[in-house]
């Protein structure tokens, strides 16, 4: 049977691209810090380089990220009401108190590194995993409660958002490394391990996005009627080129065949690749998911 | 239909499809009480047309804010800017919102919308400051055809209770459990579906 709608009103959504880069930017930041606590927090000493670059880009990114978000207020100088009127059910007034105590405790952590202080810096360092982890696990629980939005209102959210700030932080790490090494101390001697051990790590976070995102995908196909549409909007609808293109394969299925494949698995330029393609991809799963989710209709 | 206690007033709108001639009368009256700029819409009426020649038909479906019970909107504001009344209207403190379009993206029925000269959001409420007036709201007051019905849903000899109680009714995306306060009678299927009638999305 024909159906035509005559006539009908959509509001137009003024959210979305800041959001994305917001998300994306907290992403790399809880990324970096749980890498700069390998060395620092656990021990690993095969990670220590990483260890001040880590928590600087973590500081730095998070101190940028909410200025993103005040940016996208309609009414930027009323942010303060955010603390004094806070309603603890919304995502956003977790998000607020997150947003202050991280970068504090990443500058104390930061500070007591840079002083040589170990023992207090191992503290800090174990007290920010769980604030980075909630850090980027309260944005997908942004997207998660918003019920209305089929692409976001799913449990799997949290999850895929900590697995792909994994992945995100991962590369930028790679490509800090390698600028560091083969660029500004050219001179000196330095050992690749490094970089091929961040590289396998890598591998293992991209195969678990990977798999998330399947999940996620199967049981959009097979749940309800506006689940299904969705589904199908990545799969073959206006964010298909970007999904399947971008995100999957070359933000993931290309960096993976080019840290697997013998003859690129050991060579330098061929992991900047792969981690550059990665970045954009998960820069790309983030824009989906914020501007493809709210261009599903609702009236 | 949740159960409120008795005693308390619960405001809820009847929409008589039966009636409903589809002439934007509401939309109008809506505009014109509450100073809605260009480009927005408190209510509005979907319109649909189906079938083919001869079998042919045409649908209307005004479209609020549906008041919910349990509304989303207000549960994911993080600075209390929009809340529900004892009388169970959903209102906004015009000062207090930031902005965040965080409401926006959790209300299921597009109700809400950022106005263009103030940058706050808005939304239908029942023409609270006119309740309060003890009056009706605008829509309800200019329908010419009486297909708004407006009032307490917890008076048992209101018209809303009455015609809830002897007609079938529907009420848009019950699933989602919001438990919305704006009831239809006679709704056509495809006009309470956002995907029907899209051939980009089917």
């Amino acid at each position: 049977m024909d159906v035509n709608v005559i006539y009908n009103v959509e509001h137009e959504m003024h959210l979305g691209t800041l959001i994305a880069l917001y998300f994306y930017l907290t992403g790399l930041s809880a990324g970096s810090f749980i890498i700069s606590t390998f060395a620092y927090g656990f021990g690993m000493v095969k990670y220590k380089p990483l260890g001040k670059i880590g928590v600087v880009m973590a500081t730095l990114l998070l101190i940028i990220a909410p200025m993103i978000l005040l940016i996208d207020l309609a009414q930027p100088l009323r942010f303060w009401h955010l603390i004094l009127y806070l309603r603890i059910t919304s995502p956003i007034t977790w998000g607020t108190f997150l947003l202050t105590l991280y970068p504090i405790n990443c500058m104390i952590y930061g500070y007591f590194m840079f002083k040589g202080n170990l023992k207090r810096t191992k503290i800090f360092g174990l007290i920010g995993i769980p604030l980075a982890l909630m850090v980027h696990g309260y944005t997908g629980f942004i997207l998660a409660l918003g019920k209305a939005r089929v692409l976001w209102n799913t449990a799997i959210m949290p999850p895929i958002f900590l697995v792909s700030a994994m992945v995100s932080g991962l590369a930028m790490m790679i490509l800090v490394v390698i600028v560091k090494d083969y660029f500004i101390q050219r001179g000196k001697e330095h050992d690749p391990t490094l970089i091929y051990g961040l590289g396998k790590l890598l591998v293992v976070s991209i195969v678990l996005d990977l798999i998330l995102i399947g999940i996620d995908l199967t049981v959009l196909l097979t749940s309800h009627t506006e689940a299904y549409i969705a589904a199908l909007m990545l799969l073959e609808g206006s964010f298909s080129h970007l999904f399947l293109g971008v995100e999957v394969f070359l933000g993931a299925l290309v960096p993976l065949f080019l840290l697997l494949f013998p003859l690129t698995k050991r060579w330098v330029p061929g992991i900047a690749i792969a981690s550059v393609l990665t970045m954009i991809g998960i820069l790309a799963m983030r824009y989906i998911m914020v501007v493809g989710g709210l261009t599903i209709p609702l009236s | 239909m949740k159960k409120n206690s008795i005693e308390k007033k619960r405001y809820a709108m009847v929409i008589d499809l039966r009636r409903c001639i589809g002439c934007h009368t509401c939309s109008v009256a809506c505009k014109a009480e509450n100073r809605v700029p260009l480009g927005v819409y408190r209510s509005w009426v979907k319109i649909i047309e189906k079938g083919n020649y001869p079998n042919i038909s045409r649908h209307f479906l005004p479209t609020l804010c549906n008041q919910c019970d349990h509304p989303p909107c207000v549960i994911n504001c993080p600075v209390q800017a929009t809340w529900k009344l004892e009388n169970g209207i959903i209102i906004i403190d015009e000062h207090r919102c930031i902005g965040c379009k965080y409401c926006l993206a959790s209300c299921p029925y597009n109700a809400r919308h950022i106005n263009p000269l103030i940058p706050i959001v808005q939304k239908c409420t029942f023409c609270h400051h006119r309740v309060y007036a003890g009056l009706e709201p605008a829509c309800v007051e200019a329908c010419p055809a009486r297909a708004r019905i407006f009032g307490d849903l917890n008076n048992p000899q209101g018209e809303v209770a009455k015609l809830l109680s002897k007609h079938p009714f529907q009420v848009l995306k019950h699933e989602m459990g919001t438990y919305p306060q704006v009831y239809y009678i006679g709704a056509d299927l495809d006009a309470m579906d956002p995907f029907a009638g899209r051939k980009e999305w089917m």
